[in-house]
């Protein structure tokens, strides 16, 4: 036992002057069907030769009163288990291959509003994703390129991704600038209202319609800069640029009109159901072209021993007409060396797209209308606690199937536990009616478990 | 529709994501790697944790703005 410790510590400090670099990591957490991790990092305690494997979990609730199925009005109900497995495997001393699947148990009280029967399949559904990257260092250049590819599966989805990874690391390690590029090609599945499908019988409540599809492509550039300031001190500024083109409305979505003078046929409903609007409504309508351009800076601070200060700012600009701003502050403190307790608090504000109107305010005149609270003026707010526990030695270890290169049984050591909660809450603005303002209300919980083979 | 400062003056907005990094730059010094102890500090990684991808992904969906911090920009599924 004492070997596999010192051996352990052995592999720790040949590892240190891999991890002396900046440390940014470029798109960490796309890792969820969004694309692959097209530059898989080794987390900082452990060491860079190790087979890591991170099992990440949790639980995620929400309530509110508009949802954009039933037209911005009506149960935003969801809870989805989002369970991933991120496996990151040295394959020699300069590649590694990152794989990561997983899925989205979820329901979803909204989308059970498609149709007029509850508890129906469009309840509860799963999405389910895998992820693969590889990537190469030249050290000596102290460049490292990767590749990755995806897929993501839902009801009505179907999407695959590919990327491409260079970054480039100052001779000193002070420095590095990455880029990375990336291409989604979606088909959505056209699952519209039942009032609103073609041969739709008026007063029925359930009816399996003949679905078209559409498309959807959508090109990513992310550019990164990263710089160590003082040795306490670094700072990474990033821009990510965004084109989408295809259907990037959701088919599901109803609009209610202030002035449709088509009549609603809907059937009479239960009380589950808001009460039903005299007029008809219409599928969601958005243009078929959005460009992003969000940019963010991110300053670490290492103020004593005891506490670390992370900060974050983001400022987004979209063609929808969205501006947001996003603040962000994380406070790490270090109750004992190896456990580790952050507070953090976020904040969002974002202006309304032009396109969005709450509950049966837009006219029939317009060209594109939606209401959906996504994307409505509104400000969140966003308070938790993280704990994570992080022993030199591990938490435990266990034997697994299979010898290593001495011919020793192999070890997988549980190296890490990191819990979060949080609490989410969004205000709508004030130039909207009270009951029109965005209410939604989250609470998270999720963890990771950290080993190392 | 009223909006905030920093959503009416982007320019404002963006100086002052800019005033930080202007500020410090001038102070960088050439940090050896045996000088990394703090810089090499889980904590200090230029980027969200691994534990946050289940809330960057909810906030990705929940909000008409992302990006540029390691979450969602769009393609892809998970739209409810």
């Amino acid at each position: 036992m004492k070997k596999i410790f010192l051996s352990f510590l052995g592999l720790a400090a040949l590892a240190t002057p891999v991890l002396a670099q900046t440390g940014t990591t470029q798109n960490p957490n796309r890792i969820d069907g969004y694309g692959a991790p097209v530059s898989p990092s080794v987390p900082v305690n452990r060491a860079s030769d190790e087979t890591t494997i991170d099992i990440i979990g949790g639980y995620y609730q929400q309530t509110g009163t508009h949802g954009a199925v039933e037209g911005g009005r009506g149960t935003q109900q969801l809870t989805d288990v989002p369970p991933t497995i991120i496996v990151n495997v040295p394959l020699d001393t300069v590649s590694r291959l990152t794989v990561n699947v997983g899925a989205d148990f979820y329901s979803s009280a909204s989308t059970d509003r498609i149709d007029f029967a509850l508890s129906t399949p469009s309840a509860r559904d799963v999405r389910a994703h895998g992820d693969f990257g590889y990537s190469r260092e030249q050290k000596a250049k102290g460049t490292i390129w990767g590749v990755g590819t995806g897929v993501s599966k839902e009801y009505d989805y179907l999407s695959f991704n590919v990327a491409g990874s260079f970054a480039k690391t100052s001779q000193n390690g002070n420095r590095q600038l990455s880029l990375a590029g990336q291409v989604f090609f979606d088909r959505v599945t056209l699952i519209e209202p039942l009032e609103l499908r073609a041969n739709y019988t008026a007063g029925s409540t359930t009816r399996r319609g003949d679905y078209g599809t559409d498309t959807r492509q959508t090109y990513n550039l992310t550019a990164s800069y990263s710089q160590v300031l003082t040795k306490r001190l670094q700072a990474a500024i990033s821009t990510e640029l965004v084109s989408q083109n295809g259907l990037l409305s959701t088919p599901f979505h109803r609009v209610y009109f202030r002035d449709n003078p088509d009549q609603n046929t809907i059937p009479t409903l239960s009380e589950n159901f808001i009460a039903r609007f005299p007029t008809a409504a219409r599928i969601e309508n958005l243009p078929r072209t959005r460009f992003k351009y969000p940019v963010s800076l991110r300053l670490n601070y290492y103020a004593s021993d005891l506490v670390q200060i992370r900060g974050f700012y983001r400022f987004y600009n979209d063609n929808f007409g969205i501006q947001a701003h996003t603040f962000e502050v994380e406070l790490p403190v270090k109750v004992t060396p190896f456990f580790v307790a952050y507070p953090f608090y976020r904040y969002h504000t974002q202006t309304a797209a032009t396109y969005f109107a709450p509950f049966a305010q837009h006219s029939i005149a317009d060209t594109y209308y939606t209401s959906d609270y996504d994307l409505a003026a509104l400000s969140a707010n966003k308070l938790g606690l993280g704990l994570r526990y992080s022993p030199v030695y591990g938490i435990g270890r266990f034997h697994v199937p299979g010898k290593n290169a001495q011919g020793l049984p192999r070890v997988m050591r549980f190296k890490s536990l990191d819990l979060r909660y949080a609490h989410y809450q969004q205000t709508g603005a004030s130039s909207y009616r009270v009951s029109d303002r965005a209410d939604l209300v989250a609470n998270i919980i999720s963890f990771d478990l950290g080993f190392a083979l | 529709m009223k909006k905030s400062l920093f959503l009416s003056h982007p320019r404002l907005a963006l100086g002052l994501l800019l005033l930080p990094l202007g500020a410090t730059l001038p102070s960088c010094v050439s940090v050896k790697a045996y000088q990394k102890v703090y810089l090499n500090d889980e904590d200090m990684k230029l980027a969200s944790k691994t534990v946050e991808t289940p809330e960057t992904s909810f906030e990705s969906y929940r909000e008409g703005a992302g990006g540029a911090n390691g979450g969602k920009v769009g393609g892809g599924c998970g739209c409810n």
